[in-house]
């Protein structure tokens, strides 16, 4: 017989003897202790990202400036938007590999859109607008495809996914021939690479408009507050937060994770809505292949070697999700892409090479699992 | 999985249709031969057809041990970048052990055993953390895949390693046999002092890293195939519990598989090492899309407890003529990522709609 503590959190059931034992006394503390231990183990990655900037701030030369902090989020962009496609996609118990190379094929393709129309004579404005939504139209495509054969075909996740990876890529490199794609507006890496505000210290202030005809002293002191990416990325994750945490549709997409029979049962109609759940996690990629053209004022193609995927599946990880589905939040996959992030700025900082942040994520990946195996709520998992 | 009686009345037409599910990669591979050898020019030279084979090598020797890891229902996605880790360690230590001053003779069989022996570290990791703690051999492995991309780079600089000892290039590009018509057959040893005619209609016959391929793949078939070893792989993917109570030590077993998995990487590692001359860090970033895809291809079930090495065999065989078809055809190359993707859907389709080939429980 098992009922709910009233000190213990929902999924913290007990059987109703042991939550009698936690009320005599000296029982008490002890339960403070596991309190205490399991609030921090269910909340280790924001203490692990709290420890990181600390020690990186004691540590690294110039790692704890507003500038930093300002790069971290803006480099974190890309990566969340992936995040948190595959956020939905782990919570119903599957995964999608191809979010990093559906990134570079709406990326190529929209940048090839704008580059033609604006080539063609058409105003920056449209050339721009008509890129950008082509490119989140062409990024349904892999999502549909990879739902169909999840949810309609009963084609493993991992090998759908794989397939759309190869094939995302395949058609990103035909696309462009292997070459970035440049000569688009050069309106879009202004817009890309604007800030809310701008603020000379001492000096201006101004939204949006940044400061013209300045001398050298007076640009290396301009500081960017808010960078455009970030504003987006940032209004796109609290409506897909809102909609994981809050509606009916994340409600499902809970259950289908929790049981996916219990979900049949319950008259939710699963093929229908994993189909949509996958759709969103390309959508992600391609918001975050849009946001690429703009910010890099070129498009270019995904290298086999970038992994995107692995960053942001070790993200939703760290973030607390399980693998096997029916766990997972928007805001833990956020905390895990800042930890990813701020490791490669410190370490970068500090005048390590890069490549150790895929040894370090690689690390952190597998200590998130361990961590979620050890302690007893995280038992979820098994090989 | 259907009972006897509903399978006693298969009819006829559908019995044709579950062999063609059976056997249709074999028809597709030699579906495509033929429509490269129509399309083609020379496809069906004996040159060309070795080039298939040097290039199904790298993809083969990934696949037989992702085979293993596979058929007791894991995955291996570090295999990739432990090949490029494979090449980058060969590649360092025979750089390294010249300058130590030892022969070439001697340096460059002593870093392939370096790089075999260090190659097992990965797959002990990953074994370890798979079957100690219970962490899913997708996590598992593709921790690995970030950590020996890392290490790669680091180790090589994020430049590809030159300065190998010339000899190297040699065994890796050496033949089995050479015959120069109405004048000489040689074994292993290229013949010199020919004239230019002669050159050129001198016959090499099966390429030094096919055989070594070969041997490797011959006794690890035979391992999965005739040994108690080979059939507890099978029960542990079979089923797990099934295999734990049935006495085998299901840890020790999976670790041991995960270290033949990164042993066939780095193997195909060094194999690179001695064919291109150069170790870097990115030489399988690509691979482990082709490895995953041939033991599919080849029938395998990623639920665990099917596959074959004649299968696998079959899947690289269908990858590397692809490849090899559609540079004859001048199609540009990545096209195969595309065709790839597309083969691995359809395989797997297959497998969906024929589930008496699998017997997989649904």
């Amino acid at each position: 017989m098992r009922c709910l503590h009233p000190f213990l959190p929902a999924s913290q059931a007990v059987s109703c003897w042991e939550g009698v034992r936690y009320l005599s006394g000296q029982e008490l503390t002890q339960s403070n202790k596991a309190r205490v231990l399991l609030f921090i183990g269910e909340r280790w990655s924001a203490f692990f990202l709290l420890l990181m900037l600390g020690v990186f701030s004691l540590t690294a030369p110039h790692f704890f400036a507003f500038k930093n902090f300002t790069n971290i989020l803006y480099f974190s962009t890309l990566y969340v938007l992936l995040a948190a496609g595959e956020t939905f996609v782990i919570i119903t118990g599957g995964i999608d590999l191809s979010v990093g190379f559906v990134m570079g094929f709406v990326n190529v393709s929209a940048a090839i859109i704008m580059r033609n129309l604006h080539a063609a004579g058409q105003p920056p404005a449209v050339s721009m607008l008509i890129g950008a939504a082509a490119g989140l139209v062409l990024g349904v495509i892999p999502g549909l495809i990879n739902g169909l054969l999840v949810a309609r075909l009963r084609v493993p996740p991992f090998i759908a996914t794989l397939g759309t990876y190869g094939i995302a890529n395949g058609v990103a490199l035909n696309l462009c021939e292997g070459f970035p794609i440049y000569f688009l507006p050069p309106r879009a890496r202004e817009i890309g690479n604007s800030f809310l505000a701008y603020l000379i210290p001492g000096k201006s202030f101004s939204f949006f408009h940044r400061p013209q005809n300045l001398d050298a002293g007076d640009l290396r002191a301009l500081t960017g507050i808010l960078p455009a990416t970030v504003i987006v990325t940032v209004v796109i994750l609290i409506i897909f937060a809102f909609i994981l945490g809050r509606t009916k549709f994340g409600r499902h997409t809970y259950a289908i994770g929790g049981s996916m029979d219990a979900a049949i049962r319950a008259g939710i109609n699963v093929p229908g809505h994993l189909v949509r759940v996958y759709i969103i996690s390309s959508m992600f990629a391609a918001v975050a292949g849009v946001l690429y053209v703009f910010r890099a004022g070129i498009g270019n193609f995904t290298t086999m070697s970038s992994s995107y995927e692995l960053f942001a599946i070790a993200a939703v990880v760290i973030g607390g999700a399980s693998l096997m589905g029916g766990k997972g939040k928007i805001g833990g996959t956020v905390v895990g892409i800042l930890i990813l992030m701020t490791l490669e700025t410190g370490l970068n900082i500090t005048g390590i090479p890069s490549f150790y942040r895929y040894i370090a994520t690689g690390l952190i990946l597998i200590a998130a699992v361990v961590v979620d195996q050890l302690t007893p709520e995280g038992r979820t998992l098994s090989a | 999985m259907p009972d006897a009686s509903i399978r006693g009345n298969v009819k006829k037409d559908s019995r044709v249709g579950l062999w063609l599910g059976r056997n249709w990669a074999l028809l597709f591979l030699l579906l495509e031969v033929l429509v490269f050898s129509a399309l083609g020019t020379r496809f069906l030279s004996l040159e060309n057809l070795q080039n298939i084979f040097v290039a199904c090598t790298v993809v083969l020797l990934l696949a037989m041990g992702e085979t293993f890891v596979i058929i007791t229902g894991g995955i291996d996605l570090s295999v990739g970048f432990v090949m490029g880790f494979g090449t980058v360690i060969c590649a360092r230590f025979m750089v390294l052990l010249q300058a130590a001053g030892l022969t070439q003779g001697a340096s460059i069989p002593l870093a392939a055993l370096i790089c075999l022996l260090i190659g097992l570290v990965p797959g002990l990791v990953n074994g370890t953390l798979v079957a100690r703690l219970k962490v899913p051999p997708f996590l598992a492995t593709f921790g690995m895949y970030g950590i020996a991309y890392g290490f790669s780079e680091i180790i090589s600089k994020n430049t590809p390693i030159s300065g190998l000892p010339s000899a190297a290039g040699v065994i890796g590009n050496e033949y089995l046999l050479y015959i120069v018509p109405r004048k000489m057959v040689s074994f292993l040893i290229r013949p010199q002092n020919i004239t230019r005619p002669e050159m050129r209609s001198m016959l090499a016959i099966i390429p030094i890293i096919v055989v070594i391929a070969f041997i490797f793949i011959v006794i690890f078939a035979f391992l999965l195939r005739r040994t108690r070893f080979g059939r507890h792989t099978y029960a542990i993917g079979g089923s797990i519990d099934a295999a734990l109570r049935s006495g085998i030590n299901v840890t020790s077993h999976l670790t041991r598989i995960y270290m033949i998995s990164s042993f066939f990487a780095s193997l195909s590692g060094v194999l690179y090492v001695l064919k291109y001359v150069t170790g870097r860090a990115d030489a399988g970033s690509a691979r482990m899309l082709d490895a995953v895809v041939a033991v599919v291809i080849g029938g395998a079930s990623l639920y665990g407890g099917t596959g074959t090495v004649k299968g696998t065999i079959i899947g690289a065989l269908i990858i590397a003529t692809l490849e090899t078809g559609m540079v004859n055809l001048s199609i540009p190359y990545h096209n195969r990522y595309i065709v790839i993707g597309g083969i691995l859907v359809f395989a797997v389709l297959i497998d969906q709609f024929f589930p008496e080939l699998i017997g997989r429980r649904e």
